[in-house]
C-alpha cells in the first residue's frame, strides 16, 4: 500500500485530530462519530490510523472483538504508522499480553523514534515484566528526548540500579544533582529523598564510608531524621565506631523506647557478652525509660534461676492487677524453656493461693488490696498456661472458674474455645467461639475467629452467613471476601469444601487466592509512574523487590501446597470427581430420611423455593454489577480488568485434562521462591514420580536432602526411588544412569540398601513417632510379613517419645485406618482407647457412643493415603497451624 | 471495705451488640429469669438502661422505667445488680447515682421505688443507705422462688418542704 494513499487531505486530517482528542477526553461517542465521517468516504474507508483509533475507542466501550478487527485492519493498511502500532500495543496491553504489547511498541518506535508517549508506555511494561536491559535502553532514549525532566534522570539511574550497576546509577544521579541548585526553602522532601536514595545506592554498592560522608555532607537537606539516624547508626556500627554509634542508638531509643532492634544494636555497640553485663545495661535503661515495655521484657529472655524468678514476679504483677488480657501471649516464647515455664507456674499458683487468703499477690506486700478482677486474670493466665503445657483438663478447670466469676467477659469464652480446639474437640470449640461472638456482635475479630472455627467443622453455610454479618450489604459475602482479598477465609473455606468432598468448589477458592497474587503483581502499575514522579524511590525499590518474591509469601505457599495435594488426589482417584458432583442434594436426601412423606415434601418444596429465590437474587446482583461496571471508563485499565475478571467454574476446574500439569503450575513459584522449605521439594517429588520423570525426581530428592536429610517423608521417598529404579533401570538411557549413579550414594549414606537405610533410620529416631511411622511404612513395604512389627512401631505411645502429640497420634490413627497395613480394626480400637486416655477431649479418639458428634471426614480427606506408595502428603487439616 | 484506688469504673450503653452481656449478667445476679421481650424492650430504654464496667469488664447493670400512677410519675427500678465477686466496691452506688441523676434531671419524678425479696438483706441495707424506706409488702410477688414475698422500697423525691435530697456517695 502506497504511503500517500494513507495521507488524509486537510479537512479530514482536521477531523482525525478531533477523533484523537475525543479519545483523550473519553468522549467515546463523539470519537466514533468523527471516525465515521472519515471512513464513510470511500476514498478513506481503509485509512489505517483512523481505523486504529476507532478500534481503540471500541475497546474502551467494551466491544473487544470489533476493536481487534478495526485495529488489525488499520495496521494492515498502514504498517509504517507509529499510531497503528502503538494502538495495537495498547490493545494487547489491555488484554495483559505484555510481551506482545512490548513488541508492538518497539515497532511503533521504529517509525517514530522519539515519541515520548510510546517510550513511556514501553518503559512501564519493561519494568513491569522485569526486562531490565530493555528498560535501561528505553530510559536512556527518554533521557535523550527529555533531558530537562527530573523523572528522565531518575528513571535512568533506577534502571541501572535494578541491573545492579551501582556505579552508573550513582553517576547518573550525581550528574543530575549537579544541574540542580540545592533547595532554598527547607524542608524539601523530594530533595531529601533524592539524597537518601543516593545514600542507599552507595550502601548497596558496599561503599559505606562514602555513604556516611555523603550523608553528612548533605545532612542539612535531609528531612527524614529517623532514616538519617538509623542509616548513620548502622554505618557507624559496621565501621566499628562503637562510641559514636552508641550515642545514636541511645537517641533512637529515646525516640521510640519500644523498638527492640535499637536495643539489640545498642548491645552490639557496647560489645555485651555476659548476662551480668546485659542485666546491668537493662537495669540502667529501665531507670531511664521506666515506661518501656521492651526494657522489662528482654531480660526475661536471658535471665536464669532466682534472677529470672524475681524479674518475672515483678513483670507479672502490674498487668494482673490492671487486667491485661494479652499478658500471657507476650510470654509464650518463654515456654520454649521448660524450667522457666515451671517457675511461672509455681509463681502464679502462689498468687492464686495468696489472693484467696489475703487478697494480695504476696502477703508481705505493702501495696493495698488487689481488685476483685485480679483473681480473674490469674485464673485466665493459668488456663492459658496449662493449655500450653498440654494439660487441657486443668486449663478447662481454670477457664470455667473464671467464667463463673465473671460470666460477662468475652475473652474468657474465646479462650475456652481455643482450649477445646487444642484439645482436639473442634465442635465444642466452634460452639464456644460462637457464644463469644454473640456477646459482642460489633467485634469483627471474634466474628472472624468464629467463621474460621465453623469452617473447621465444615459448617460452611453457617460460616458464610456469619461472615456476612460484616461484609458489604447487598452483596453476597463470598464476593466481598474475594474482593477484599481475604485469603485466610478463602483458604479455610477451600479446606472445608475439600473435607466435605466438594473438590470443585475447593479448587475455585484456591484459584481465587492465586489470582490475588496476580492482582498484587498487577497493582505495581500504579507505582511505576507515580514513584518516579514523586521521588519516593526508596520505597519504590522496596516494592519492586517485594513483588519479585511475592509468591514466596506464606499465604501463597499454604494454598499452593494444598491445591497441589488436591490435584494429586484427583489424579490418583479419578472417580472422586463424579462421586461428589452434587453433594448438597445428597445431604438433603439423607437428612430427611427420618421424616414422614408429607413432611418431607413440604421441606423439599421450601428448599426448592429458597433455591429459586437465591438464584434469582444472584442473577439480579450480577445484573446490578454489570450496570455498575459499564459507565465507568474513566480508567481504561481498571475497566478492562473488571471485564477480564476471571470467574472460576468448579466443574471446569475439576474436569481438567491433566491434574498433574495443573499441580505443576502451582509448584513452579514455590520452586523459585520457597527453596528453603523442604515441603516444596517433597511436593515436586510427588508430582514427578507420578509422571515418571526420573531425573526430576532425583533433583527433588537432592534438594529436599539439602534442606533436612532426616525428614521422615524424604526417607520414604528415597526408598521409593531406589525401589523404582531397580525395576525401571533397564528402560532408562545411559546418560541418565550416569547421573543417577553419581547422586544416589549421597542420598543413601554411601549406597546402603533400603533395608540397611531403614534400620539405621529406626536406630537413629527410635524416640520420634513421626519418624517411626515413616520407617514402619518402609518396613512393611520391604517385608509384608513384618506387619505385626510395623503396627507395633506406630502404635508405640511410650513416654520417651519426643513427639507424642495429638497431631502425631491422629496421623497414626489415620494411617492405620488407611488400610495400608491391611485391616487394622482391632489394633485401631485398642489404639483409640489408649489415645483417649491421653487426650480425653479429642473427638478422634472418643469411644463410639460418645463419638456421635465426631467430625465426619470425607473419604477423600487428604493424607489418608500413606506417603510411601501413593506418595501423598499430609492433609491440610493435619498440619494446620494452631 | 476499702476501695481499690486505681480501679477504673464507668457506665456504658446497652446496645443490640452487647445485649447478651446484660442477659448473662442478670442470669447470675437476679433470682428471676426475664423474658426475651424484656430484653428487646431494654433496647428502647435509652438512658434508663446502663452497664457498669469495672476495669473494662462488664460487672453490673441497671434497667428502669417510668410508671404513671394517676397524676404521679414514679421511677421504677426493674433490675439493678452487680456480680457477686465485685460487690462492695462501689459499683452499685455508681449505678444508683445514675438513676438518681436521671430522676433529678427529669425534675418531675415523685419517687423512686422497687421490689425486693424480703430475705434480701444485702439489697435492703444497700437501698436504706440511700434513703429508701419499706412502704409495703406484696405477698406471693414471686412465683418460683422462696420466700415468695417482696417488700416495696421507696424513696420520695419531692419532700414536703420542696427541697431535694442531694446525691449520695458512700465511699469512705
Ligand atoms: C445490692 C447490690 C446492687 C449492691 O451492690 P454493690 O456494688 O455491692 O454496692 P456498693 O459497693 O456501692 O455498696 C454501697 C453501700 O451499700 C451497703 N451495702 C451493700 N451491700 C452490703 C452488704 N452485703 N452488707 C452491708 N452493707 C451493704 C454498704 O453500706 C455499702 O457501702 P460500703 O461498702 O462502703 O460499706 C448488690 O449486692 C447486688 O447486686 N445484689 C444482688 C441484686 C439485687 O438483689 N438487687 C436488688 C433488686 S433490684
Amino acid at each position: 500500500m502506497a504511503a500517500n494513499s494513507q495521507k488524509l487531505p486537510q479537512k479530514e486530517s482536521g477531523i482525525f485530530k478531533k477523533v484523537v482528542r475525543s479519545y483523550e477526553c473519553k468522549q467515546y461517542k463523539n470519537g466514533l462519530k468523527f471516525a465515521k465521517q472519515i471512513l464513510s468516504n470511500p476514498k478513506h474507508s481503509d485509512h489505517g490510523e483512523t481505523l486504529a483509533m476507532k478500534g481503540l475507542i471500541l475497546n474502551c466501550i467494551g466491544k473487544k472483538d470489533d476493536a481487534y478487527d478495526c485495529v488489525r485492519r488499520g495496521l494492515k493498511n498502514d504498517l509504517t504508522s507509529h499510531v497503528c502500532w502503538h494502538v495495537y500495543g495498547l490493545l494487547q496491553r489491555s488484554d495483559k499480553k505484555y510481551d506482545e504489547a512490548i513488541k508492538a511498541y518497539r515497532n511503533a518506535l521504529k517509525h517514530d523514534k522519539e515519541n515520548v508517549q510510546i517510550l513511556r508506555d514501553l518503559s512501564l511494561l519493561q519494568v513491569q515484566m522485569r526486562d531490565m536491559d530493555g528498560f535501561c535502553d528505553t530510559r536512556y532514549q527518554l533521557l535523550k528526548v527529555r533531558p530537562a525532566q527530573r523523572s528522565s534522570w531518575v528513571g535512568y539511574a533506577l534502571a541501572y540500579h535494578m541491573n545492579n550497576d551501582f556505579e552508573m546509577a550513582l553517576k547518573v544521579m550525581g550528574e543530575y544533582r549537579k544541574t540542580q541548585a540545592p533547595p532554598q526553602k527547607l524542608p524539601d522532601y523530594e530533595f531529601s529523598e533524592m539524597i537518601l536514595y543516593e545514600v542507599q545506592l552507595l550502601m548497596e554498592s558496599g561503599a559505606y564510608k562514602d555513604a556516611l560522608k555523603f550523608l553528612e555532607d548533605f545532612r542539612h537537606y535531609v528531612s527524614d531524621m529517623l532514616a538519617y539516624a538509623e542509616i548513620k547508626g548502622d554505618i557507624l556500627l559496621r565501621d566499628k565506631r562503637f562510641e559514636e554509634a552508641e550515642l545514636i542508638f541511645h537517641d533512637l531509643i529515646h525516640r521510640n523506647p519500644e523498638n527492640l532492634m535499637y536495643y539489640q544494636k545498642l548491645e552490639e555497640c557496647l560489645n555485651i557478652t555476659s548476662d551480668e553485663n546485659r542485666m546491668e545495661l537493662y537495669r540502667v535503661l529501665k531507670e531511664e525509660f521506666p515506661r518501656s515495655h521492651v526494657c522489662r521484657k528482654v531480660p526475661l529472655g536471658f535471665l536464669k534461676g532466682p534472677a529470672f524468678r524475681d524479674m518475672i514476679d515483678q513483670y507479672l504483677r502490674p498487668p494482673l492487677h490492671k487486667g491485661v488480657p494479652s499478658l500471657w501471649i507476650g510470654l509464650k516464647a518463654l515456654y520454649e524453656n521448660k524450667e522457666k515455664a515451671q517457675v511461672i507456674e509455681e509463681l502464679v499458683l502462689l498468687y492464686e493461693k495468696n489472693l484467696q487468703s489475703c487478697n494480695k499477690f504476696h502477703p508481705e506486700d505493702p501495696d493495698p488490696m488487689e481488685p476483685p478482677s485480679a483473681i480473674l486474670w490469674v485464673w485466665f493466665f493459668l488456663a492459658q498456661h496449662f493449655d500450653r503445657c498440654g494439660d487441657h483438663r486443668r486449663a478447662l478447670e481454670y477457664i470455667d472458674k473464671s467464667i463463673d466469676h465473671t460470666p460477662t467477659h468475652i475473652e474468657l469464652y474465646m479462650l475456652k474455645s481455643k482450649i477445646y480446639k487444642h484439645a482436639g474437640d473442634l465442635e465444642e470449640a466452634a460452639l464456644w467461639m460462637d457464644e463469644a461472638r454473640s456477646m459482642d456482635t460489633a467485634d469483627r475479630f471474634v466474628n472472624c475467629k468464629c467463621v474460621k472455627y465453623l469452617l473447621r467443622v465444615n459448617k460452611i453455610d453457617r460460616a458464610i452467613e456469619t461472615a456476612g454479618l460484616f461484609t458489604r450489604e447487598g452483596m453476597p459475602p463470598l464476593q466481598t471476601m474475594d474482593d477484599m482479598q481475604c485469603m485466610w477465609f478463602q483458604k479455610e473455606l477451600a479446606r472445608a469444601y475439600w473435607r466435605s468432598g466438594q473438590y470443585g468448589e475447593a479448587l475455585v477458592k484456591y484459584h481465587e487466592i492465586d489470582k490475588h497474587f496476580d492482582d498484587i503483581i498487577e497493582d505495581q502499575f500504579d507505582f511505576h509512574t507515580y514513584c518516579m514522579r514523586k521521588m519516593t524511590l526508596r520505597p519504590y525499590v522496596g516494592v519492586l523487590r517485594l513483588e519479585d518474591r511475592i509468591r514466596g509469601h506464606r499465604f501463597y505457599f499454604d494454598s499452593a501446597h494444598d491445591i497441589i495435594e488436591l490435584y494429586l488426589y484427583l489424579y490418583d482417584n479419578p472417580d472422586a470427581k463424579r462421586a461428589k458432583d452434587a453433594p448438597i442434594a445428597e445431604e438433603i436426601e439423607q437428612d430427611l430420611s427420618h421424616l414422614s412423606e408429607s413432611e418431607r415434601r413440604k421441606i423439599k418444596r421450601k428448599q426448592r423455593k429458597a433455591l429459586a429465590k437465591a438464584k434469582e437474587k444472584a442473577a439480579e446482583q450480577e445484573k446490578e454489577k454489570e450496570k455498575e461496571n459499564k459507565p465507568r471508563h474513566d480508567d481504561d485499565r481498571k475497566a478492562a480488568t473488571d471485564e477480564n475478571k476471571i470467574k472460576f467454574n468448579p466443574k471446569e476446574l475439576l474436569n481438567v485434562e491433566d491434574p498433574l500439569n495443573e499441580a505443576n503450575k502451582f509448584l513452579k513459584p514455590l520452586q523459585s521462591m520457597c527453596t528453603g522449605n523442604i515441603r516444596t521439594h517433597l511436593l515436586a517429588y510427588a508430582i514427578h514420580s507420578r509422571r515418571r520423570k526420573y531425573l526430576l525426581m532425583l533433583q527433588s530428592l537432592k534438594r529436599a536432602f539439602s534442606c533436612d536429610p532426616e525428614n521422615p517423608t524424604l526417607h520414604c521417598y528415597i526408598v521409593d526411588y531406589v525401589l523404582t529404579l531397580e525395576k525401571e533401570r533397564p528402560e532408562l538411557p545411559d546418560p541418565v544412569h550416569t547421573v543417577i549413579d553419581d547422586c544416589i550414594p549421597r542420598l543413601t549414606d554411601g549406597g546402603k540398601s533400603p533395608d540397611e537405610l531403614n534400620q539405621s533410620f529406626i536406630a537413629k529416631h527410635s524416640n520420634s513417632l513421626e519418624h517411626l511411622v515413616a520407617a514402619a511404612q518402609v518396613l512393611y513395604k520391604l517385608h509384608p510379613d513384618y506387619r505385626t512389627k510395623a503396627i507395633a512401631m506406630v502404635t508405640n505411645l511410650s513416654d520417651s517419645l519426643i513427639d507424642r502429640s495429638l497431631r502425631t497420634c491422629r496421623n497414626v490413627h489415620k494411617f492405620l485406618s488407611s488400610g495400608f497395613l491391611g485391616d487394622c480394626s482391632d489394633e485401631l480400637a485398642s489404639y483409640s482407647s489408649q489415645c483417649h486416655a491421653l487426650f480425653p477431649f479429642a473427638s478422634s479418639f472418643k469411644p463410639p457412643v460418645e463419638a456421635g458428634k465426631e467430625l465426619e471426614s470425607s473419604p477423600a480427606s487428604p493424607g489418608d493415603a500413606p506417603p510411601c506408595v501413593g506418595v501423598a502428603g499430609r492433609s491440610p487439616a493435619a498440619q494446620k497451624e494452631s | 471495705m476499702p476501695r481499690i484506688v486505681d480501679a477504673r469504673m464507668e457506665l456504658g450503653d446497652v446496645t443490640v451488640h452487647n445485649l447478651k452481656q446484660l442477659k448473662k449478667l442478670n442470669a447470675v445476679i437476679l433470682p428471676v429469669a426475664y423474658s426475651d421481650k424484656f430484653y428487646t424492650d431494654v433496647l428502647e430504654l435509652g438512658n434508663l438502661a446502663k452497664l457498669a464496667y469495672y476495669n473494662d469488664v462488664v460487672v453490673g447493670g441497671v434497667c428502669c422505667r417510668i410508671d404513671h400512677e394517676g397524676d404521679k410519675r414514679k421511677l421504677y427500678i426493674m433490675t439493678l445488680g452487680c456480680l457477686a465477686a465485685y460487690r462492695r466496691h462501689g459499683v452499685g452506688t455508681m449505678l444508683f447515682n445514675h438513676v438518681m441523676k436521671i430522676a433529678k434531671e427529669d425534675g418531675n419524678i415523685d419517687c423512686i421505688f422497687l421490689h425486693v425479696q424480703v430475705s434480701n438483706d444485702e439489697a435492703i441495707t444497700f437501698y436504706k443507705k440511700f434513703g429508701f424506706e419499706i412502704v409495703g409488702k406484696k405477698e406471693n410477688y414471686y412465683k418460683r422462688i422462696d420466700p415468695p414475698d417482696a417488700f416495696i422500697l421507696q424513696k420520695e423525691m419531692k419532700t414536703s418542704n420542696g427541697s431535694e435530697e442531694s446525691e449520695q456517695n458512700t465511699s469512705k
